[in-house]
């Protein structure tokens, strides 16, 4: 995916592939007890260090990308997590930081910017709700407070990794309409229930709001005047997490193709049989397309030419609908061997499943992409 | 030369201006939009195709014909990229439209004959094919020789000076119209089927040749059969070596797969897949979450199979031997959404589509794309060979054992006869 980018973009690239290969390699991804508090820490602080949180933020303050297009810096950065399975909330740090830069008040943007940019914190946004209506404002409902603020109740559901998070951005339901406050984790009235998911190369939690009451200060944004924010943070989030996808879709691919020259059966390599070379060829176009997709999402978001929430809705239907089928098609190449605990296999297919669903899958994305257009 | 030099000098965007400034004061605006509607292959008449000649005519005149051909053939010496602006600009006027004809000749056929022949040839051929004088078509796949096209068995027998070509063609798009055809016949029957395939260029009005229009199934007539009863041609008719046909096969390969364009937008598509948008409206389910979700999926993957069209042609470009391989993802794109893309459109329609009043061709154009909706999975090379070369060549898998390419090509129908699945 990334053939053609810049120089400096390759820089970035290869210096932060081989931080993750050093500090995460996939041993770690597969240990979750080996990334405990500590470890999550310090990689979040080494990541920061190679502007892995700035991205979406303006220089202004005090973020900064390299090639002019923050999205494409971010989704490239994506792609080389996702084929490592990399942990840790790169999305959702960045989608806070974005949100708090576009919406967020000066003393918000002041508290929080440089702590997540720097990687002192990190933040998740908890955005879907158990009980969806295809809103991203369900689950929780937010009722007006003292000074314009605003009092939290109701739940969030597969938000992720936020026992490391110091903030949480939450999508909720006000009487004008679509709301965001940002909370802090440790607000009195927030329970973080972890829970256990398909994915074990993160973690989810459940959240519940009792009365959380919120300051004016940490609204972000009018309430029911937020949609076209809540539009684009969503076009990034799919995007970053599309990225992350293609990135594991190639190298589980890779890891096939490798398996199908190897594995012998009927006195030839299984990967000589029709049925599974097309099998391949089939599923390498859809990695080729993924790729095509995701990039160009990526440059139209972050060139602002228009298209970029269109654009992004597109990849994240494709990708997800594409990587679930990855997915699927390498477990039968590696049979009986792809069943067992110690193959990675189970772990692509955990991750990229999951992704599939987080920030809307390709069902709610492609309704979306009909009410952007207007049917 | 001062106008070669400054041809190939003249920067996309400068010429985009050029060729904004001819195109308004040369061709007509098109009176209706250019149709989102797929797969189109209706067969062309006669005067369709004068018409189209004519307009030719007046491109090459005005120095926009093969703009990517060399200037020394009366092409303009510019990249692919100039080509494309061109027909950016081009787009909502009328330019000339020969049909599946028009593809073949200025993007297979050209192309493989500037790869391939000597300058006295190409002085004969280019420029009168970019005049529009000449239209030309493949006489290539046999009855018996599809997707194993090495498999071929027309015969092209040396008598001095001369090459008597006898055999049957078959899938020949445009034939019936063209002027010329580039035939390939086997010259060597004791070698392997690779190695003994030769290319000769014809006329269609040669004596021996007879052309009979196929009938398709949705009515219309584009493709041909050829009979080939003892054609005469001579050695100035050669393309490429004797025996040496296959390399021109695969350089044909390469731009017949059109490098991942083919079927897909020239310009990227923004609009929720207008046609079944339209489909949806007439027969009232804008509001179906099924009849959505399909609109949707066209949409997405109308516009996947662009940027993948990008993609690839941004890859061939960037490589000195083009792989036929990496083409053919955009090939398989085509081969395998053109179907989905059909039947989503029957989907959408439903029972309007299925069944609708006589002479309402805009209702009947759903059940027609869906008849037409395996061409591309088939034609110019089938699905199954293009994930052959996608798996061997770009994923490196092992090849499937042969039953025929290290055997003299006359022992191979032999052997096939009494198949028993035996390797060597």
């Amino acid at each position: 995916m990334d053939t053609d980018i810049t120089e400096d973009q390759r820089a970035l690239l290869d210096v932060s592939s081989r931080f993750m290969e050093q500090s995460c390699p996939l041993t770690v991804v597969r240990d979750g007890e080996r990334r405990d508090e500590a470890f999550i820490a310090t990689y979040r602080r080494q990541a920061a260090e190679l502007g892995w949180f700035s991205m979406l933020v303006p220089e202004a303050l005090g973020g900064g990308n390299i090639s002019g297009n923050g999205v494409l810096d971010a989704a490239l950065i994506a792609y080389r997590r996702g084929a490592l399975l990399q942990p840790g909330s790169f999305v959702g740090t960045n989608i806070v930081a974005h949100a708090v830069a576009a919406a967020g008040s000066p003393p918000l943007q002041q508290q929080v910017l440089t702590a997540l940019i720097g990687g002192e914190r990190s933040a998740s946004w908890a955005v879907a709700s158990a009980v969806s209506d295809g809103r991203l404002d369900g689950g929780v409902q937010a009722s007006p407070a003292a000074d314009s603020g605003l009092t939290l109740s109701g739940a969030k559901t597969a938000v992720q990794d936020v026992e490391a998070s110091s903030w949480l951005l939450v999508t909720c339901r006000a009487a004008e309409g679509a709301a965001q406050v940002l909370v802090a984790a440790d607000t009195p009235g927030v329970t973080v229930t972890p829970l256990e998911s398909l994915d074990l190369s993160r973690r989810f939690a459940e959240v519940r709001f009792e009365s959380v009451t919120v300051p004016a200060a940490a609204v972000l944004g009018s309430p029911g005047a937020i949609d076209r924010q809540l539009d684009q943070q969503l076009a990034i989030a799919a995007t970053l997490t599309a990225a992350e996808s293609v990135g594991a879709m190639d190298a589980e691919l890779e890891m096939t193709v490798r398996y199908a020259k190897d594995r012998i059966a009927f006195g030839r390599p299984i990967g000589s049989f029709q049925a599974v070379k097309h099998l391949l060829a089939d599923t390498s176009l859809a990695v080729e397309m993924s790729k095509a997709v995701v990039l160009a999402a990526a440059r139209s978001l972050g060139s602002e030419d228009g298209y970029g929430t269109e654009a992004a809705s597109i990849a994240k239907a494709l990708v997800g609908e594409s990587a679930v089928e990855l997915a699927q098609n390498c477990f039968q190449v590696f049979g009986g061997i792809g069943y067992t605990w110690e193959h990675d296999q189970h772990f692509f297919l955990r991750r990229l499943t999951t992704d599939a669903g987080l920030y809307g899958d390709a069902s709610w994305h492609r309704e979306h992409l009909c009410q952007l257009a207007g049917l | 030369m001062t106008t070669e030099q400054t041809n190939t000098q003249i920067d996309v965007e400068s010429f985009r201006l050029e060729a904004r400034a001819w195109i308004e004061a040369n061709l007509e605006p098109r009176t209706h939009g250019v149709l989102a509607g797929r797969v189109d292959s209706e067969a062309k008449s006669p005067e369709d195709i004068a018409r189209a000649r004519a307009l030719q005519r007046r491109l090459y005149d005005g120095g926009f014909a093969g703009i990517s051909y060399p200037v020394e053939y009366g092409g303009r010496g510019l990249s692919s990229l100039h080509e494309r602006a061109f027909n950016e600009e081009a787009l909502g006027y009328v330019t000339p439209d020969f049909g599946a004809a028009g593809g073949v000749t200025f993007g297979a056929i050209g192309r493989s004959l500037l790869a391939h022949c000597p300058p006295a040839f190409l002085q004969r051929h280019i420029p009168r094919i970019l005049s529009g004088e000449e239209l030309w078509c493949q006489f290539y796949s046999e009855p018996e020789a599809g997707s194993d096209l090495a498999g071929i068995r027309t015969r092209a027998v040396r008598d001095g000076e001369r090459w008597i070509i006898s055999g049957s063609k078959i899938w020949s798009s445009g034939a019936y119209l063209a002027d010329w055809a580039m035939c390939l016949a086997r010259t060597d029957w004791t070698v392997p089927k690779h190695r003994g395939l030769t290319w000769f260029a014809l006329p269609t009005d040669a004596k021996g040749v007879t052309i009979r229009q196929i009938q398709q199934i949705n009515g219309n007539a584009e493709f041909c059969e050829e009979f080939l009863d003892e054609v005469e041609v001579t050695d100035d008719d050669i393309i490429g070596e004797v025996n040496k046909g296959w390399a021109v096969t695969q350089t044909m390969l390469v731009y017949e797969r059109g490098a991942g364009e083919m079927g897909a937008a020239t310009v990227e598509p923004r609009s929720l897949a207008p046609d079944l948008v339209e489909l949806a409206r007439r027969v009232g389910r804008t509001a179906d979450p099924a009849a959505r979700q399909a609109i949707a999926r066209a949409h997405i993957n109308d516009y996947a199979q662009y940027h993948l069209g990008h993609r690839i042609a941004d890859r061939l470009r960037a490589s000195a031997t083009p792989d036929p391989a990496v083409a053919a993802y955009g090939k398989l794109a085509s081969g395998v959404l053109a179907p989905i893309r059909a039947r989503l459109a029957m989907e959408v329609g439903g029972p309007a589509a299925l069944a609708w009043p006589g002479g309402d061709e805009e209702a009947g154009r759903t059940a027609l794309n869906y008849l037409n909706g395996r061409v591309t999975s088939i034609a110019a090379g089938t699905n199954e060979m293009q994930r052959n070369g996608i798996g061997e060549r770009v994923l490196g898998l092992p090849r499937e054992p042969s039953f025929d390419t290290n055997k003299p090509f006359n022992e191979v129908l032999n052997s096939a006869r009494h198949f028993d699945s035996k390797v060597g």
